[in-house]
């Protein structure tokens, strides 16, 4: 570890947001050459503290110091120079073009009036080749996988002087994994390693605990805006981290063998905090409600069958790009052109049309992967979001309102969800937290028609506190009868919460996992297998 | 509401600067009035010279009226009439008020329907084409019934003709567009242009003219342009009436909370269940009837039909839901609004009018009203954001 003089210093640095005060007087300095992690709860001010470095928002007090210098606060121009680079995914890329155009987008090479094509390749290729070869800079940005557009964005800072060295000093990294698979990131990290050990600051915004052991020298914590602690990684634990994180302390059951890693310490725990001290339930004898067969879609699903029993939560583990959403998307008729079958209590309602999946009856709902563009409505409010789906078996003649009515299944279940909202009818999803907002998308399909319950996803980018709120309403629903299939890419959520996972890869099913075989090196193992293989119960190891 | 402050701005500048002009009544003496004139000094007279009369006195039954000569003007003794003169506010008067209301009523109606169609994030350039191939059509139909035809048989016959046409081009729009998966403004370009050819070859072919006339009188002064104390208040009626309903569907049903949702999140919208290629054909179908309803309506107040009917009313249409708060980008806008910018823009007119400007100068100011009332919309939209 380099214990080397902070080559940036943010002193005192305190930002407001209308009423919400995202930072307050929070210090911290970075050293060169670490990757320095600044870990939180969403709110946190984590994001904010890496923006107001980058220069992206202006702090209202405090500096920012490299090198000896005061940065312009909000100056995205000032800290660019100084070479601070940031890379979060809300920057602006252009899909349509190419990986080229967007790496050169600032500064456009030219030949007289026209663009030199050759020359800006042959600049994109030797800022992206540094990372990862075979990347095609030719090929539109939106073509790549999301772990290389990332590798993309990161590889635009990667600019040298004429002598070679680097221009950039620091990198901002704004939670770089959370679209990611895990084969994904941890390219990622390993990337992130070796630019710190080119002697980069990598500021590393994250919450994914396991990627701050992985790759990171140091961690701040800052909790509800105010700085907590920065601790060296090697010299702290996960419990105290989270507990830093959230200010008490989870009771975790003590590791049993000492051959426990640290993924299923933590599914342990999760699973202890989700079920109480139930046991594992065995996997439901019940008539299977729904049944699906050689589900088949061209390019993206190959002849998927599955079994899901009232009351079970099956997970569907696998990597980004294994086809899980697309499973989902068939199931819900949305990808219009799949074959086989879906049939749901002895109703077939594969080709017929989404209204035919979710009539009563029939009884499917879909929380999709994507809140905001999938599935929230930000210019309605909060009952008419959860009442989208159903608002019609609510309403009287001719389809007018009943807004008593209405206001009755609302109220029902934001008090189940503990949804917390201003209002019932002025306030909008805009408004409302990650978490609130994924609780919201839950709940509008919880009726006494849902049999059946997609979950694409269902905790991502949310806090800690409403994730483990939203695994016990899961559990709880899947207590009552429901039948949930969940796909998931956080190993102790899926772990936690599955009393089945079948495991994905290139559009196929490539195996069922159950009690003690339900490890995230079998899910991985069976994720990876060659396509083609013989699908076969997975020989463990 | 910006739509409602930019109404005040206007009334309150008409009030200020149209020239008055004088309005004359006559008052009517009963049988067995006597009629003095009175002098400075409050003497009754039978007779006096027009410059000394400060007054009237009226006596009948024992009792007794006054009237100041400053706002009568004579008496006029063979119709036993006195002659009374107010000046009144050239714009802000009865017949003044329901004139521009009625000039904005055939766009209004069309604007509740447009209303639809912007909030879900799409765009109707056809409706002026549609307007004018309906009333054409209608025109064919009403002016071959015989002319003593009751308005029980030409009023609901021209109705049921013109939205016909209009709701089969509404729909020939949202199933082209949905169904070919092509974007709407795509769409009702081509329709603009092929309907309006169709709206000018029709009449030449089968009357070889460009306008169409001769309709029952019970279809004209009977119904459409039936007379209510010296103004002609159908048109605006029926404006309310459709305004009404489009509020009411919009806020008040499933599928008008659809419509909402679909702009919003079009992709939200289909994971939710929203049949949303359904609901989308059916509001350019309704824009389309809604389109034929005005029509009908236009046929009727001026009895005749020219193959120019609507032209460019999809500008005015669309800058009336704009004004009045519909956002292009969809999930946002009110029917109020569209009607009340409706109202605006013929207000508009109506000023250019009374100040007798050169109407070329009209499409100028409209063309900067617009975009005024969208970047002070947009910026109360902005400054609204950042306070949240």
């Amino acid at each position: 570890m380099p214990a080397s003089e902070p080559i940036l210093t943010a002193t005192g640095i305190s930002k407001r947001f209308g009423i919400t005060q995202a930072l307050d007087d929070v210090s911290v300095s970075f050293r060169a050459g670490e990757v320095h992690a600044l870990m939180g709860e969403n709110g946190a001010g984590k994001s904010t503290l890496g923006k107001v470095i980058a220069g992206l928002h202006a702090q209202n007090s405090g500096s920012v110091v490299i090198n000896g210098r005061e940065l312009i606060p909000g100056s995205l121009d000032d800290a660019f120079h100084a070479g601070i680079r940031i890379v979060h995914q809300e920057l602006a890329q252009c899909p349509n073009l190419s990986v080229a155009e967007n790496l050169c987008l600032h500064d456009l090479p030219t030949k007289g009036m026209t663009v030199d094509f050759a020359e800006m390749e042959r600049r994109a290729s030797m800022l992206v080749h540094q990372l990862d070869p075979d990347i095609d800079v030719t090929k539109p940005l939106g073509y790549l996988s999301p772990g290389r557009r990332q590798i993309c964005q990161i590889a635009a800072s990667l600019d040298k002087n004429p002598d070679g060295s680097m221009i950039a000093k620091v990198i901002v990294l704004d939670e770089p994994t959370s679209s990611l698979s895990i084969s994904e990131a941890s390219i990622l990290m390993d990337i992130t390693r070796d630019l710190a050990s080119q002697g980069l600051t990598m500021i590393y915004v994250s919450h994914r605990m396991s990627e701050i052991f992985t790759c990171c020298d140091r961690v701040t914590i800052l909790r509800d805006g105010k700085f907590v602690a920065t601790n060296i990684v090697a010299d702290i634990d996960e419990p105290t981290l989270v507990e830093q994180m959230i200010g008490r302390r989870i009771e975790t059951p003590a590791a049993k063998s000492d051959g426990m890693t640290a993924e299923s310490v933590e599914t342990m725990a999760l699973k202890s905090e989700i079920r109480g001290d139930a046991p594992d339930q065995p996997v439901v004898d019940s008539e299977p409600c729904m049944k699906i067969r050689d589900l088949s879609s061209p390019g993206k699903l190959d002849n998927c069958s599955l079994d899901l029993h009232p009351g079970e939560v099956l997970g569907i583990g696998g990597l980004v790009g294994a086809g899980r959403s697309e499973l989902f998307d068939a199931i819900f008729n949305i990808d219009t052109r799949a074959t086989g079958s879906v049939n749901v209590d002895g109703r077939e309602i594969l080709g017929k049309g989404i209204r035919a999946a979710i009539e009563a009856g029939v009884g499917l709902g879909y929380v999709p992967e994507d809140r905001r563009i999938q599935g929230l409505f930000f210019n309605l409010g909060i009952d008419e979001n959860i009442l989208a789906p159903i608002m019609n078996r609510i309403s009287g003649f001719c389809g007018i309102r009943k807004q008593a009515d209405e206001l009755e299944a609302v109220r029902n279940r934001i008090n189940r969800f503990q949804i917390k909202t201003a209002s019932l009818s002025e306030t909008t999803p805009g408004e409302l937290s990650g978490g609130n907002q994924q609780k919201l998308l839950i709940a509008r399909w919880m009726t006494e028609q849902t049999k059946v319950l997609l979950l694409d996803e269902p905790t991502r980018g949310i806090d800690v506190g409403t994730k483990s709120e939203i695994y016990k309403l899961i559990r709880q629903a899947a207590d009552e009868g429901l039948a949930i299939l969940l796909v998931s890419s956080e190993m102790p959520e899926l772990l936690a919460l599955s009393d089945r996972i079948l495991v994905m890869g290139d559009g196929q099913i490539k195996g069922e996992l159950t009690g003690v075989d339900m490890t995230q090196t079998n899910i991985l193992t069976l994720a990876t297998k060659e396509k083609h293989q013989e699908k076969a119960h997975v020989q463990l190891n | 509401m910006l739509v409602i402050i930019l109404m005040m701005a206007l009334l309150t500048l008409y009030g200020m600067f149209t020239p008055p002009i004088e309005q004359k009544t006559r008052i009517q003496l009963e049988e067995n009035a006597t009629i003095y004139r009175l002098d400075a000094d409050g003497n009754e007279h039978e007779h006096l010279a027009a410059n000394q009369i400060v007054g009237y006195r009226v006596v009948v039954d024992g009792e007794t009226r006054e009237y100041s000569s400053t706002n009568i003007e004579r008496y006029d003794s063979s119709a036993r009439t006195l002659i009374q003169v107010n000046t009144v506010n050239r714009f802000l008067n009865k017949s003044n008020l329901v004139l521009i209301a009625k000039d904005a009523s055939f766009f209004a109606i069309i604007a509740v329907g447009m209303t639809g169609v912007i909030i879900l994030a799409g765009i109707d350039l056809s409706v002026g084409s549609i307007y004018g191939l309906s009333a054409i059509v209608g025109a064919m139909v009403l002016s071959n019934l015989p002319a003593e035809t009751g308005w029980i048989v030409a009023v609901p016959l021209a109705l049921i003709v013109c939205t016909a046409v209009g709701t089969a081009c509404g729909l020939a729009n949202g199933a082209m567009s949905e169904g070919l998966g092509v974007h709407p403004f795509v769409i009702t370009l081509g329709m603009m242009a092929a309907l309006r050819g169709l709206t000018v070859v029709i009449p030449q072919q089968f009357f070889g003219t460009q306008s169409i006339g001769g309709f029952p009188t019970s279809f004209t002064t009977g119904f459409f342009k039936a007379e209510f104390n010296g103004v002609y208040p159908v048109p605006v009626i029926l404006m309310l009436l459709c305004g009404i309903a489009g509020w009411f569907i919009l806020s008040k049903t499933v599928f008008g909370r659809r419509i909402f949702a679909i702009g919003g999140n079009e992709t939200a919208a289909k994971y939710a269940g929203i049949p949303v290629k359904r609901v989308k054909i059916l509001v350019y179908t309704i824009t389309g009837a809604l389109c034929g309803l005005s029509a009908c309506a236009y046929l009727g107040y001026y009895g005749a039909a020219e193959t120019n009917a609507g032209n460019a009313y999809e500008l005015q249409v669309i800058a009336a839901t704009v004004i009045g708060g519909a956002s292009l980008m969809g999930g946002r806008g009110t029917v109020i609004g569209a009607v009340l910018g409706a109202i605006i823009i013929q207000l508009i007119n109506n000023t250019l009018i009374i100040f007798e400007v050169d109407t070329s100068y009209n499409q100028i100011v409209m063309g900067a009203a617009i975009i005024i009332a969208v970047v002070i919309d947009q910026t109360k939209q902005r400054i609204q954001a950042r306070r949240a």
